[in-house]
């Protein structure tokens, strides 16, 4: 590490990110650090011999923030590969379909700026078969017809599994 | 010697069980079934079944579990041999010869050697575990609080040389894992830390829940990046599934130095499954004498790596039953199922509960023999369904995650939880860290906290108890040494090049 900042800063020393993976990678890790340092602040620290229950996390959240700084400025000095483009659409899909499935599984009730929003509980049959047919989205190769066969099945045979095989107590249909 | 075989015999007598050989026969059948899918590889394949355990008896769970482990590791071997996509780490050196074999027609052949491999290197592994257990037991029971914090340094530090890439970011990783691992109630005040205020948080993040988002929706997002074409399986033809006596001759060296080397890693902490089976093909071609065929279809490519990726793995169990230290992120999940049926992994088990303790070791050998036996004739039912197309495959396998996280606990959130991680994981691989020394630090959070604040005041205060008690000092500058070995930059190159073989 020591040789490639030396050959990097040969003519002329220039602030410029020349590894954005580690550069960023680092900030993200201060960052972390520095709101597990801000959410550990209230807790007991020391007391005599005995840890209290902040000092480990303030120990480790102070390495964290350490280290980051230190991988932050190796993708200043170091030259590293640039950053990957971040895909859009796998993950969207992906992440709502996730979401759905957690949402209308048991069904949820939550405040969103005041406004009282409720989710019936839709089951395990709808809740399996709506993730399906959104994640499904993900990918760009999606055809109708086999998906819909495809999420069928899979419904099916999750509940055969879980409910029939393992016994879960699932509740399978939707409740109003 | 005559304990052994007296331990052994209870052992199998646990193991034989008919509903036992069931969850085994089970375990490995489902274990190929998800370890066969391209791009799953055997962590992502154990966190994603561990729910569908639960149900179980703890001893009829473990031993499923142990099967469904040897069962995705097999599982990831097909894939690497007939479709040349490792499902991870361990199974990429067996594509380099496996899938060569493969497009000459003789994946037969390739596929059953790496069975044989597979089961000669269990047998002589089980039978290691078996005779190590009970010295190594009664060498933890020395351990105060001092020694089994340094003894997880040292884990971690291993964790960290093995890992890919930068030592630096993999130190990150394990500082990140240690403090989400303290998330939740103190273990000795119960006050909430870093809960947010969050009441779901209050008994910490749980670990099938970081598990499944790191590898199972992280892999799945990033795999729908590949183009369709690099994830397209060869039409080879299956043909000749015995392998020849010329093959068995060839092999038979490759597969008994496999087993050794792989035995010896594997009981080191921090991954040594991995490392083996790089040292082992690296060795391979090292002695041969026509080490110009290596790459282009040598049996003993196969053999020796898989031989010795199967040894390691068993062999891994070793510090898990005796020490109740996870060496590797399947380990830690194994550890995570225990803890679930209210077994807490350590020298007590083999004290306690020698049934399970020893029938446990037994069903490892048993889930190889299972691996034979149905891996061979069931080939070309992992062929079909290696010709899933993966647009209909990664839905079904984010469903069956979905499912599999809400059923431990019947918590949405611990699905939401799994979904921010799925992403902490996209982003993590990324920006070049590895998930997999984060899982390992997580499973050993609360272990190495509790032991530190113990070691710390039963020295009063005096933090040089770990340097001044000997077995203690001595694997704190055995970690020590490895770190800096590690972090000189002109090795830690050497170290890029073996993996990049």
């Amino acid at each position: 590490m020591a040789e490639g900042a030396k050959s990097s800063t040969g003519g002329g020393f220039q602030l410029k990110i020349r590894g954005p993976r580690d550069f960023f990678g680092g900030l993200a890790l201060v960052a972390v650090a520095a709101i597990a340092l801000w959410a550990s602040s209230n807790l007991p620290g020391q007391q005599g011999f005995a840890f209290g229950p902040g000092t480990a996390p303030r120990i480790f959240a102070g390495l964290l923030m350490a280290i980051g700084v230190v991988v932050a400025a190796s993708g200043l000095f170091v030259k590293g590969p640039p950053l990957e483009r971040f895909a859009l659409r796998g993950p969207a899909y992906v992440l709502v379909g996730i979401l759905v499935f957690a949402a209308t599984i048991r069904g949820i009730r939550f405040e969103l700026a005041s406004i009282p929003i409720h989710v019936p509980a839709f089951g395990m049959v709808a809740s399996t078969f709506m993730a399906f047919m959104i994640s499904i989205f993900g990918s760009t190769e999606f055809r109708w017809v086999e998906s819909l066969i495809a999420a069928v099945a899979m419904t099916a045979f999750c509940v055969v599994l879980f409910v029939y095989l393992l016994g879960l107590p699932f509740q399978l249909w939707p409740m109003f | 010697m005559t304990d052994l075989l007296a331990n052994l015999a209870l052992g199998f007598s646990v193991a034989a069980a008919p509903y036992n050989i069931a969850f085994c026969l089970l375990g490995a059948l489902v274990g190929t079934l998800v370890g066969v899918l391209p791009g799953i590889g055997t962590v992502a394949t154990v966190a994603m079944l561990l729910p569908i355990t639960f149900g179980l008896p703890p001893v009829g769970a473990l031993i499923m579990l142990a099967g469904i482990y040897y069962g995705a590791q097999y599982g990831g071997s097909t894939t690497s041999i007939l479709v040349n996509i490792p499902g991870e780490a361990t199974s990429v050196v067996t594509c380099l010869d496996g899938h060569q074999m493969a497009r000459k027609g003789r994946a037969g052949a390739a596929l059953s050697i790496a069975a044989l491999g597979s089961f000669f290197a269990g047998c002589v592994a089980t039978v290691l575990v078996a005779a190590l257990g009970a010295p190594l037991t009664s060498l933890a029971l020395l351990f105060g609080p001092a020694e089994y914090f340094a003894l997880m340094v040292l884990g971690l530090i291993f964790a960290v040389v093995l890992a890919k890439g930068s030592v630096l970011k993999a130190v990150a990783m394990i500082v990140l894992g240690l403090l989400l691992s303290m998330v939740g109630s103190d273990l000795e005040t119960g006050a909430g830390r870093m809960t947010f205020d969050i009441a779901e948080l209050s008994d910490g993040i749980g670990f099938t829940n970081v598990a499944m988002g790191l590898f199972g929706f992280a892999e799945i997002i990033r795999n729908l990046e590949m183009s369709a074409e690099s994830r397209e399986v060869v039409n080879a033809k299956i043909s000749g599934l015995m392998p020849t006596r010329q093959d068995l001759v060839d092999s038979s060296g490759a597969i008994a130095r496999g087993t050794i080397l792989g035995s010896i890693l594997g009981i080191l902490p921090g991954g040594g499954a991995i490392v083996a089976s790089f040292a082992a093909y690296t060795f391979e071609k090292r002695i041969s004498k026509n080490p110009e065929l290596f790459g282009h279809g040598a049996i003993q490519g196969v053999a020796a790596p898989e031989a010795a990726n199967n040894a390691a793995a068993q062999t891994s169990f070793i510090p898990l039953l005796t020490l109740g230290i996870p060496p590797n992120a399947v380990m830690a999940l194994m550890v995570g199922a225990m803890t679930i049926h209210g077994i807490v992994p350590g020298p007590q088990v083999m004290i306690k509960q020698p049934e399970l303790f020893w029938g446990m070791i037994a069903s490892m050998w048993l889930g190889n023999l299972m691996l034979v036996i149905i891996n061979l004739p069931l080939v070309g039912v992992w062929v079909s369904l290696l010709r899933v197309p993966y647009r209909l495959l990664f839905p079904s396998i984010i469903v069956f995650c979905c499912i599999g996280i809400y059923s431990i606990n019947n918590s949405p959130t611990d699905v939401l939880i799994a979904a921010v991680f799925g992403l902490v994981g996209y982003w993590l691989v990324k920006h070049d860290f590895e998930p997999a020394p984060l899982v390992l630090a997580f499973v050993l959070g609360p272990l190495m906290e509790e032991n530190l604040r113990r070691a710390m005041l039963i020295a009063r205060g005096d933090a040089t108890v770990f340097l001044t008690r000997p077995i203690s000092a001595g694997l704190i500058l055995v970690a020590t040494v490895l770190l800096i070995v590690a972090m000189l930059p002109m090795i830690s190159k050497k170290r890029e090049t073996v993996f990049v073989e």
